[in-house]
């Protein structure tokens, strides 16, 4: 990192160096900073204390002069019968979407290190593509893939016995939801690959040749030296995937809708039907703060682990 | 020599497993993709055959010659090109402003504003929609560009600095140093040297900026009511929810939806890469 910052130029926190020519910056500084500070404080930290606010009253979405009901939004959410089964169904989709995604990127990350020949390049970015697939067609794509009359991976399924004749195996409480997490999986590994793939070639690789030298084989390597090295990079990545995906929307929303039977609902689709379903905004606010509260600690513990010491 | 055959054997033996491996790879990842293109080249006949064929007998164009002879795909489709167009730009001008003055400068307050971007990173769509809904609704800018626009850019906004950032910060400071003694103003320096140095980077954030706007949902329908503002992924996800689903048109949308994006990202995917494994994680 090569930044302005000379050991013993630092006065008040303002980096001086050459005299007059950075006492300058002091003011035109403000310039470039300005406008990020105040697009992040209007359109990020306003809606996210007017969201708390809102949680606190009895807003409709039309509605404009909402009156404060305290905490009655978030009373009736915990004796809601149905929010410790949608709870339940957000903690599997992520807990299954994420661990898959992980390993997936993990085993790619480590073939795409191994493939050193001429492909590799073009491998690694055929294997990125999943990344940006619009996921409207994604969504779209499975449900065809899905559907009970034409659908290829129905027919398959229905082939080997596994649903009934002319069955989806979307329709189902059982199968929708794992479905729909291999889809995810699908979409979510190529970031996971990325930041492990960076991590793998960060390894000093005299590490394995001593290892190699002194009778180990590749899966002891694996085990002793690649594993270790990667502790920290799985930490921050899970924490990451687990927040991104627990407040994940558009895939479940657009595949199964929450369905069947409310057997896909995850709090984020609980939090939109609550919105633009039955137009309770403050109830809505309140189900996406209970939500926040749980991934905060995970979000402090990230950007912690993100920002650099010198920063 | 028995045991140097064994392990050249062995060697090549392994080197069949990885590519085994590869081409498994390869087909699990292209075939949702692969399926949706040659569906939407099968003429009906074929789409609705029970068993399904895999590949098509005869090809044809008509479902995308349907679907966008009619005006409301081509709408629809400006619609997202101006949305995506505007965010990107607006992205790239701000972020690349902001991106300089954290990397290249150090003040008090920096670092919280650094940990507020990380932190808006963070926070998800989900979480933004409802607030933002009655901000824009209050702006009286529902069902407008700029709505969607300015939902669009909040969304994308944290992740092109944090990455803008990771690029500014590799400009050996040395050089604009040498300017600055030579009386050259901060913009001059900016926008001479550090901007021209970072444009393959700036650039390459952009059009993620593009793909990411062009491919969001969750705002984009929420903040639209107008059924002629809508954006491509509004207008395609409408089509499935619909009674009769038309699935060739819909195979052909999602696949033209999806190539552009993939000849983008392609194009930029290098300097993403870089500039990805740089700033996202410093584990």
């Amino acid at each position: 990192m090569r930044d302005f910052t000379v050991p013993g130029t630092a006065t008040h926190g303002w980096v001086l160096l050459r005299g007059d020519y950075f006492l300058k910056r002091r003011r035109v500084v403000f310039l470039f900073v300005a406008p990020t500070v105040l697009f992040l404080a209007v359109f990020v930290l306003y809606p996210v204390l007017f969201n708390i606010w809102l949680s606190l009253t009895d807003a409709k979405l039309l509605q404009d002069t909402p009156s404060f009901v305290w905490l009655d939004n978030y009373r009736k959410l915990l004796s809601s019968a149905v929010f410790p089964r949608y709870l339940r169904n957000t903690v599997v989709w992520t807990a299954f979407s994420v661990v898959g995604q992980l390993l997936l990127g993990f085993g790619l990350a480590l073939l795409i290190n191994r493939t050193n020949m001429g492909f590799g390049t073009a491998f690694r970015s055929f294997l990125l593509i999943p990344y940006v697939v619009p996921v409207v067609a994604l969504a779209l794509v499975t449900k065809w893939l899905m559907n009970g009359d034409y659908g290829i991976v129905s027919t398959w399924l229905q082939n080997l016995g596994l649903i009934g004749h002319r069955q989806s195996p979307l329709a189902l409480p059982g199968s929708a939801m794992a479905v729909l997490i291999i889809i995810n999986v699908w979409r979510s590994y190529p970031f996971p690959m990325l930041i492990y793939w960076a991590a793998l070639k960060g390894i000093d690789k005299e590490l394995y040749e001593a290892a190699s030298v002194d009778g180990a084989g590749r899966f002891q390597s694996l085990l002793h030296i690649t594993l270790p090295h990667l502790k920290d990079t799985t930490l921050v990545l899970a924490v990451l995937r687990i927040v991104w995906t627990a407040t994940y929307f558009d895939l479940i929303w657009m595949v199964t809708g929450g369905g069947p039977a409310g057997s896909t609902t995850h709090l984020p689709i609980m939090i939109y039907q609550a919105s633009f379903g039955t137009f309770q905004t403050g109830y809505a606010a309140s189900i996406s703060v209970v939500l926040g509260i749980l991934l905060f600690i995970a979000v402090a513990f990230y950007v912690r682990k993100s920002v650099a010491p010198e920063d | 020599m028995n045991a140097w055959i064994s392990k050249k054997a062995g060697r090549l033996l392994n080197q069949f497993g990885v590519w085994l491996l590869a081409l498994f790879v390869l087909a699990l990842v292209s075939f949702p993709l692969l399926w949706m293109a040659l569906s939407s080249l099968k003429p009906a006949v074929e789409l609705f055959k029970t068993p399904p064929t895999i590949l098509p007998k005869n090809t044809s164009l008509d479902w995308y010659r349907e679907a966008f002879g009619d005006s409301t795909v081509v709408r629809y489709s400006l619609n997202s090109l101006i949305v995506a167009v505007s965010t990107m730009i607006i992205d790239v001008v701000l972020g690349t402003l902001g991106a300089y003055g954290l990397a290249r400068f150090r003040y008090p307050g920096r670092r919280a504003i650094i940990v507020s971007v990380l932190s808006a990173y963070c926070i998800p769509p989900i979480m933004l929609m409802t607030p933002l809904y009655r901000i824009i609704a209050g702006l009286g800018l529902n069902s407008s560009y700029l709505g969607v626009i300015i939902g669009h850019v909040t969304v994308t906004f944290p992740f092109c600095i944090w990455i803008l950032v990771s690029f500014f910060k590799r400009i050996p400071s040395e050089i604009e140093e040498a300017a600055g003694v030579d009386g050259a103003s901060i913009f001059t320096i900016f926008y001479r040297i550090d901007l021209p140095l970072c444009l393959p980077g700036v650039l390459s954030t952009g059009i993620m900026a593009f793909i990411l706007s062009w491919n969001e949902y969750l705002l984009a329908s929420v903040l639209v009511s107008s059924d002629t503002m809508k954006t491509l992924t509004v207008g395609l996800a409408n089509y499935i929810s619909s009674t009769e689903i038309n699935w060739g048109v819909i195979m052909a949308l999602g696949t033209a939806t999806t190539i552009p994006v993939i000849i983008l990202f392609t194009a930029i995917q290098k300097y993403f890469v870089e500039g990805l494994t740089a700033g996202a994680i410093k584990g």
